[in-house]
C-alpha cells in the first residue's frame, strides 16, 4: 500500500468568528491526484492554504508526507510546489529569469539546459523566453509557473484553479502534464470548480459544501458521481456568497 | 540563508526600477551634502586665510602710523577665529549661527562678542543639506519608500503567498530582502561619505565611528519599517503611518520643543548685554574720572598707585571704562550663557524622543560645531581679550615709553 502524502484530519478553520471548515478529514497517496470540487464559499482556498501554512487550524491536523504543516514550515515549503490561481510572478523579469529567481528562493539550482527542457515540456514559444512577462498572456504565465514546479522536483503540488481562464488546447496539455507527474510519483492536490477536468485527471474527487466534505469518490466511481450532489455543492456555495 | 540567497536577493533588489531610483537618489543627495560642505568648509579656510593676511597687514598699517600705546590699542583689530574641524563638512552645525570669526580690539569685549543674538540655535538645524541632514531626515524617508511595501506590494500583486510557500525558509526571503535593500542604501549614503572624509583629512577612527552610527540610525529606522511593513493593510496606510511617526520625531517634537523651551527658560538677550555695556562705558564719560578708576582698581589693584589722570582725556582712563562696561555687563554675559547651556540641556532631553535631534547632536558634537564648540571658541576670545589686556595694561598705566619692539611680545590668538 502506497504511503499517505497528504492528510487532513478533523480539519476544522475558523476566521473571526465564522467557521470555514468543519471537520474536514481526506488523504491522498503517493502518486495520485486528488481534486477538491466546490462553489464559490465552499472553503476551497482555505483548505490549500491550511496545507501550505497559510492558515492556523482551530482544531484538527493537517500533515504533508507524515509532517506536521504548522510544526515544521520549513521541512513541509521543501516538500510542496504551489500554483495559485492567478500567476503573478515578476512583470519586469522575463521567463527564464522568474524561474532562476524562485529556484534560487527555493534552494534549488538547475542548469539552463534543466530550465530549457522545462519550458519546452509545457510548451511555452522559445521567442518568448527572454521576454519581459508583463507581456505574457494569462495562459503563458500558467505555464511559467508550472515550468518552475517541474524544476523544483516537490513531491507533492498543490494547484488553485490551474486551468482557469486556459483555453481548451493550454488545458489538455495540462492535463496532460499533470498525469505524467503522477505518473512520476508526485502526488497532486488541486481545488477547482471545473468538474469535467477534475474527472479527466483525478484518482479521487472530493465535493466541498460549506466547509463540509459531502461526497468522495475513488476514480472508478467517476462516472457514478451523483450529479445531484455536484449541483447542490456548487448552487448552495453560489447562494451563500 | 547562504551567499547565494544574498546574491539573488541583491540582484533582485537592485534589479528594480523603483528601488535603484531611490538608492540613486539617496546617493546623490550624499554626493551633493559632501559636495556642498566641502565647498562651504573650504570656503571657511580661505576666508581665514584671506582674514589672517588682512589682520597682518592692518596691523603693520597700524604699528606705522601710531606710536602711543593707547592710539595703538585702539586701532588694531585682532583676529579671532575658530577654524571648521575636519568633520564640519559633513555636519554644518550652529556655525551659521553663532559666529566663529571675530575682528576684536581693546574695546569692551562682551559688545563685540554678542553683536548677534541667538535663540536655542541647536534645534533650528532642520532643513540644511549636510551629510547629517541626509542621514537624519532623508534616509528614513527613503527606506520608509523603501520597505513599507515589502510585503504589501507583493499581497497587491497576488505574489505573497506564492513568495512565502517557495521560500526554502522563513529567513531566506522578507529579512534578507529587508536587509539587502537597507545595507545597500547605507552604502549609498556612505560611500559619498567616506569620500569626502578622505578628502578632508578626517581621521579613520572618526571615519568608522560615522559610518557605524549612520547604520546604527538607518537599522532602527530599518526595523520599525520592518515592523510595520508585517501588517496586512494596504501599502498607502503603512506608508501613511511611518511618514506620520517620521513627520513627529523628526519634525513636530523639535518644532514644540523648540517653542516649550522658548518660553521655559527666560534669560537675557545678546542685545540686552550689548546695550548694558555700552551705556555703563557711555557714561562713563559723564562721571568723575576718580570715580571710574577707583572702580577699576578694585579688579586690579596692581594698577592702584598710577590711576591718576592729569589731563582731560588719557587712554588708562579709557580703557579702564571699557573693562568696567564688561563688568557691568558680566551678570548678564553669565546668564545669558547659563540660559543658553540650560536650553541645551533641554534640548537635549528632547532630543531623545527625536533620533534624527539625537543623531544630529551627536554628529555635530563630533565635529565640534554644536552650540558647546561655539561657546568654547567664544570663551577662548574673552580669554585672548584677558591677554591683550595683560599685555597693553603695564604700557597705558607705567610710566615707561613706548617702543616698538615691545609689540613683538603681543599675543597672537590660537584657536
Amino acid at each position: 500500500m502506497q504511503e499517505l502524502v497528504i492528510s487532513a484530519s478533523n480539519l476544522c478553520v475558523n476566521v473571526k468568528e465564522k467557521q470555514i471548515l468543519k471537520n474536514v478529514s481526506f488523504s491522498a497517496r503517493k502518486g495520485e491526484v486528488m481534486a477538491l470540487l466546490g462553489g464559490n464559499g465552499a472553503g476551497k482556498s482555505t483548505t490549500i492554504k491550511t496545507f501550505l501554512g497559510l492558515m492556523t487550524p482551530s482544531s484538527g491536523s493537517v500533515s504533508l508526507a507524515g509532517v506536521n504543516v504548522h510544526q515544521q514550515p520549513d521541512v513541509v515549503r521543501q516538500k510542496v510546489a504551489y500554483l495559485p490561481e492567478s500567476v503573478m510572478l515578476y512583470g519586469h523579469l522575463t521567463a527564464i529569469e522568474n524561474i532562476k529567481y524562485f529556484l534560487s528562493l527555493s534552494g534549488k539550482q538547475k542548469t539552463a539546459g534543466d530550465i530549457a527542457e522545462a519550458l519546452q515540456r509545457v510548451a511555452l514559444q522559445e521567442a518568448s523566453w527572454n521576454s519581459a512577462l508583463a507581456g505574457y498572456s494569462k495562459g503563458m504565465r500558467q505555464k511559467t509557473a508550472i515550468a518552475l514546479a517541474l524544476l523544483r522536483e516537490a513531491p507533492i503540488l498543490f494547484l488553485d484553479e490551474p486551468t482557469s481562464g486556459l483555453d481548451p488546447v493550454a488545458i489538455d496539455e495540462f492535463n496532460r502534464l499533470v498525469k505524467q507527474l503522477a505518473a512520476q510519483g508526485s502526488t497532486i492536490f488541486m481545488v477547482t470548480h471545473d468538474v469535467y477536468g477534475a474527472c479527466h485527471v483525478a484518482d479521487r474527487i472530493g465535493l466541498l459544501h460549506n466547509g463540509e466534505i459531502v461526497g468522495m469518490f475513488d476514480a472508478p466511481e467517476h462516472g457514478n458521481i451523483d450529479s445531484e450532489v455536484v449541483h447542490k455543492a456548487f448552487t448552495a456555495g453560489a447562494r451563500n456568497e | 540563508m547562504s551567499w547565494l540567497d544574498i546574491c539573488r536577493e541583491t540582484r533582485f533588489v537592485l534589479h528594480k526600477k523603483s528601488v535603484a531610483l531611490v538608492l540613486l537618489v539617496g546617493f546623490l543627495l550624499a554626493l551633493f551634502s559632501v559636495w556642498t560642505g566641502s565647498v562651504e568648509v573650504a570656503q571657511q579656510h580661505a576666508t581665514i586665510e584671506r582674514m589672517q593676511k588682512a589682520d597682518e597687514l592692518d596691523q603693520a598699517g597700524v604699528t606705522k602710523r601710531y606710536d602711543e600705546a593707547g592710539l595703538l590699542a585702539y586701532y588694531t583689530f585682532h583676529l579671532t577665529y575658530a577654524p571648521p574641524s575636519s568633520l564640519a563638512f559633513a555636519a554644518a552645525g550652529v556655525r551659521d549661527v553663532y559666529p566663529w570669526k571675530h575682528r576684536i580690539r581693546m574695546l569692551a569685549i562682551e559688545g563685540q562678542i554678542h553683536e548677534s543674538d541667538t535663540q536655542n540655535p541647536e534645534l533650528a538645524m532642520v532643513g540644511r543639506i549636510d551629510f547629517t541632514f541626509v542621514i537624519a531626515v532623508i534616509a528614513p524617508l527613503l527606506l520608509i519608500l523603501l520597505l513599507h511595501d515589502l510585503r504589501a506590494s507583493e499581497r497587491a500583486a497576488g505574489r505573497l503567498d506564492f513568495l512565502s510557500i517557495t521560500a526554502r525558509t522563513g529567513y531566506s526571503l522578507w529579512p534578507l530582502r529587508a536587509v539587502v535593500v537597507v545595507l545597500t542604501l547605507w552604502l549609498a549614503l556612505v560611500l559619498p561619505f567616506i569620500a569626502g572624509a578622505i578628502f578632508n583629512g578626517v581621521s579613520a577612527g572618526l571615519i568608522l565611528s560615522v559610518i557605524f552610527i549612520a547604520l546604527v540610525y538607518i537599522l532602527l529606522w530599518s526595523l520599525l519599517c520592518y515592523w510595520v511593513a508585517r501588517f496586512s493593510f494596504s501599502a498607502p496606510v503603512l506608508a501613511s503611518f511611518l511618514i506620520g511617526f517620521w513627520l513627529l520625531t523628526t519634525f513636530i517634537i523639535p518644532a514644540v520643543a523648540n517653542v516649550a523651551i522658548d518660553k521655559g527658560f527666560h534669560g537675557p538677550q545678546g542685545g540686552d548685554i550689548l546695550m548694558t555695556q555700552r551705556e555703563a562705558v557711555n557714561d562713563a564719560w559723564d562721571i568723575p574720572i576718580e570715580t571710574t578708576m577707583q572702580a577699576f582698581v578694585v579688579s586690579h589693584p596692581e594698577w592702584a598707585d598710577k590711576t591718576q589722570v592729569k589731563s582731560l582725556f588719557e587712554w588708562k582712563w579709557y580703557y579702564a571704562f571699557q573693562q568696567l562696561g564688561d563688568e557691568a555687563a558680566k551678570p548678564l554675559a553669565q546668564a545669558y550663557q547659563q540660559t543658553a547651556e540650560d536650553k541645551y540641556r533641554a534640548a537635549g532631553w528632547v532630543a531623545w524622543l527625536s533620533p534624527a535631534t539625537l543623531l544630529q547632536r551627536t554628529l555635530t558634537d563630533w565635529a565640534h560645531t554644536d552650540a558647546k564648540a561655539a561657546w568654547r571658541y567664544e570663551q577662548k576670545v574673552r580669554d585672548f581679550h584677558a591677554q591683550l589686556r595683560h599685555f597693553y595694561y603695564p604700557l597705558l598705566f607705567s610710566d615707561d615709553k613706548y617702543h616698538a619692539e615691545v609689540l613683538d611680545a603681543r599675543p597672537v590668538f590660537k584657536p
